[in-house]
């Protein structure tokens, strides 16, 4: 006995030895670390950009610009926990706009965030998506090319980062029937970059529900997924409360493994904002809007396999209170996969805005036209995988594992 | 019309109790475990049994293997299923498998040498399957080879082997298609066919007989590729719903040709085969967490039983992918039969190598009292999850122990 508990001491010193050099303690020093699964997630993308174009404070007119905007770059590691959850951190980052640094590309933290899940629900903390925004994922290149169109506006934006609307702090917790039905209620610190410096604490809330079609019929039945939400902003204290409605789906118009045809369409109508004119690019984002996108996408499959891509986007916006105000954008998307992740892509893309949305969004250029040519290498690796995904056909169609 | 004899293999258990009971059913009520234990001795000077004499010809099947039943033939019918269920390997440790009437390993089957075996095989999965019969010298056509000697066998589709038990021995059926995957996924089962002359019973006057199926798993492969598998059947079938979706689904995609050429002109129209290292990455390789003994890891493997002056039988089967060296603590035992055929002399050891695909029969006497453990003395497979003890390990206990003053706790470990 005696002896056991020489060892034991022996043990608890070695180990903390060993922690000594690690960066930060754990909660339980004495608990030695069982190694998580370890997940890689990176999409690198870059574009040589020709075209009109101009942002928000810079007057750029023709651009011929190498566009490595959107990079991304994110690590999670995962347990299986005592009870057969699964607890995982997830820490990511992309690469924004030059115009927003003016050389260079600096990198823009946009996942820190903690999760625990288990059959039923799931809870997150930290900065990731904006629940609101995610709800259909266009086909454009890049997840922030018509924005402006495809996600509920952060009103805390000053028009610098895109991304600024699709990345939040976020509390959220959802729950969900069979895997199939997703109740989302969430409280956001939505990103506030109009009054760097100031905190302005939690500012958003909503909820919204989703439906997604059973793992394994992605390409084959008619609803892939639909869903609608709601979000209330505590805007900017002179403007009042905003109100952010959306619904939006997809569905397999042609239901195919080798020539799928799909169709994405999403609405957005926010209400509840007091602006009647335009002062700055956040007002923008501010004012009461209803936007409404859709895209019709073919997939070409020959032997199963996806080899080619071409998407056609189309999207309008139109302010309610604000006149001269209002926007149209198209954009035409091709891929062509060259192997595993990796693509050749080109897209154009034009946009058109009436004159007041055009003196705040894109000074001197009211109609945007791009053309971008370039690569796309998208990959997920998983290192000592023991944690399988939990929305898989088995978990699905049989018993849930672990109960 | 032959005379047809219809079971429902039960669980594996069960199997084991029947085939018990019918084995020693006179002397397990007939006498007294005493006198069970005068029978095992060879008195000095008394005349051993003689043994199997060599022939060239013994790899020969004994009965015309593409010969039907004739009337008067006795025919045993068995129905046996494939679904996916819940298996429990230790407690919090379940994996979704692909079993053989909803049990790992599936039912023994346990036959007389020469007469017939029926088995109705009915899938109740997505998937496709067939039951290969390993070591029976059978009809080509019987033989569960997808793609090879019969189709697969679809979602509620039901295909019948038909088959001579020969030859006699300790032998197994396993799952053909996607073989790496189902039968780690627990699509094996035991095939014993009992010797119409049992002469190790008259050398060695066995009485109980177990049967010990060897096997293991890297449960988070099955779980991944499993899935993958079962979604892409799962679109499949909903595709043969659409006469659209139907033309689009071929042999291609499938990566099923009519023959060489056929491979060769896809290829050359841009058919790129699944095992390029454009379409795999790395080769993915099994990294086996969980090693069993009948479905189960160590402490949750079933105990083999013997009585002091016993002798017992046992049947290892090894219906997976690694070698596995069976060694029983405190004893020396006969080496009598390897797949399923008596050697042309025993060997006596302890540690048997069981090698994939490779049946032994052991014969084991009762000599000497305790609970001795009987593990695979490649150490890497007596662990659950890396974790050691677990894994292919189980018991000889003697059940009068006690009364013959061996005491030794019941401790169960599962670290140490
Ligand atoms: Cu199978």
């Amino acid at each position: 006995m005696k002896r056991f508990f020489i060892l034991f001491i022996f043990l608890a010193l070695c180990n903390r030895s060993a922690k000594a050099i690690s960066a930060h303690p754990m909660p339980i020093p004495e608990d030695p670390s069982t190694e998580p699964q370890i997940e890689l997630n990176g999409a690198g993308i870059a574009t040589m950009d020709v075209g009109r174009a101009s942002s928000p404070g810079s007057s750029a007119k023709n651009i011929g610009i190498i566009n490595d905007d959107d990079s991304s770059l994110s690590a999670s590691a995962s347990q299986r926990l005592y009870d057969g959850g699964i607890g995982s951190f997830t820490i990511g980052t992309l690469t924004v706009d030059q115009a927003a640094a003016g050389t260079g590309s600096p990198l823009f933290l946009n996942q820190a965030v903690l999760d625990y899940q288990e059959k039923s629900y799931e809870i997150w903390l930290g900065l990731t998506d904006n629940p609101a925004a995610h709800l259909v994922d266009f086909p454009t290149l890049r997840a922030d090319d018509l924005v402006t169109f495809t996600s509920p506006l952060n009103p805390y934006s000053n028009g610098q980062n895109t991304e600024d609307h699709l990345y939040s702090k976020v509390a959220a917790i959802t729950f969900n029937q069979n895997l199939t039905y997703y109740e989302n209620f969430h409280v956001q610190q939505l990103i506030d970059t109009v009054d760097a410096g100031s905190d302005p604490g939690v500012t958003s809330a909503g909820f919204n529900f989703e439906y997604r079609g059973p793992p394994g019929y992605e390409h084959l039945q008619f609803v892939r997924s639909a869903g609608f939400g709601y979000e209330h902003v505590n805007a900017a204290p002179s403007y009042g409360g905003i109100n952010q409605v959306y619904a939006g789906g997809v569905i397999n118009l042609k239901p195919s493994v080798t020539n799928l045809v799909d169709l994405r369409a999403q609405g957005i109508t926010m209400f509840g904002s007091k602006l009647n004119q335009f002062s700055s690019v956040t007002d923008s984002f501010q004012a009461d809007y209803n936007a409404m996108a859709l895209s019709l996408r073919y997939l070409h499959s020959p032997f199963g396999k996806p080899a080619s891509q071409i998407a056609l986007t189309l999207a309008a916006q139109n302010y309610i209170k604000v006149s001269n105000a209002n926007s149209y954008a198209i954009a035409l998307t091709g891929v062509k996969r060259l192997g595993q992740g990796v693509d050749l892509i080109g897209q154009l893309l034009g946009q058109w805005r009436s004159a007041a949305l055009e003196a705040v969004q894109s000074p001197g250029v009211g109609f945007e036209q791009i053309f971008q040519v370039g690569l796309d290498f998208n990959f997920d690796t998983i290192f000592n995988q023991h944690i399988g995904p939990r929305r898989t056909y088995l978990n699905y169609q049989h018993q849930y594992i672990p109960e | 019309m032959a005379e047809i004899e219809k079971k429902n293999p039960s669980s594996r258990r069960d199997f084991l109790t029947a085939g018990g009971t019918a084995l020693g059913a006179g002397l397990l009520f007939g006498r007294t475990s005493d006198a069970l234990a005068k029978r095992k001795q060879l008195k000095r000077g008394e005349e051993i049994p003689p043994w199997v004499k060599f022939s060239p010809n013994a790899t020969n099947p004994p009965y015309p293997p593409r010969q039907m039943p004739k009337p008067g033939e006795k025919i045993h019918e068995f129905d046996i299923d494939v679904s996916i269920q819940i298996h429990e390997i230790v407690p919090g440790i379940k994996i979704h498998g692909f079993l053989y009437n909803k049990t790992l390993p599936g039912p023994e089957i346990r036959v007389p040498e020469g007469e017939w075996v029926k088995v109705n095989f009915t899938n109740r999965t997505a998937e496709f399957h067939t039951i290969h019969w390993h070591g029976i010298q059978l009809a080509n056509e019987m033989d569960g080879v997808p793609l090879g000697t019969q189709w697969p066998v679809g979602r509620n589709q039901t295909f019948t082997y038909l088959f001579r038990a020969q030859p006699a021995g300790t032998h197994f059926y396993h799952c053909h298609n996607m073989t790496p995957l189902h039968v780690q996924a627990g699509m094996f089962g035991a095939l014993i066919i009992e010797e119409k002359n049992n002469f190790l019973k008259d050398v060695f006057y066995y009485e109980r007989d177990y049967t010990l199926v060897l096997s293991e798993i890297d449960t988070n492969m099955v779980e991944v590729q499993m899935n993958e598998m079962m979604k892409s059947m799962a679109a499949m079938e909903k595709m043969a719903e659409s006469s659209t979706m139907m033309r689009e689904m071929n042999g291609r995609m499938m990566g099923w040709f009519r023959d060489k050429r056929a491979f060769l002109s896809a290829i050359a129209s841009g058919y790129i085969p699944p095992y390029m290292p454009a379409m795999t990455g790395p080769a993915p390789t099994a990294n086996f967490n969980f090693f069993m003994i009948n479905g189960k890891s160590y402490p949750m493997t079933e105990e083999v039983r013997i009585k002091s002056g016993e002798s017992i039988r046992v049947r290892l089967i090894n219906a997976g992918a690694m070698p596995h060296y069976m060694h029983l603590h405190g004893h020396d035992f006969w080496h009598v039969c390897e797949d399923g055929a008596i050697l042309q002399s025993p060997i006596k050891r302890n540690t048997i190598p069981v090698f994939p695909g490779s049946t032994a029969d052991i014969i084991i006497h009762g000599t000497n009292p305790g609970h001795w453990h009987f593990h695979d003395h490649s150490d890497i497979s007596t662990t659950n999850n890396g974790v050691f003890p677990g894994g292919m390990m189980t018991m000889l206990m003697y059940e009068d122990a006690e009364k013959l003053g061996v005491n030794v706790p019941d401790i169960i470990a599962v670290n140490s």
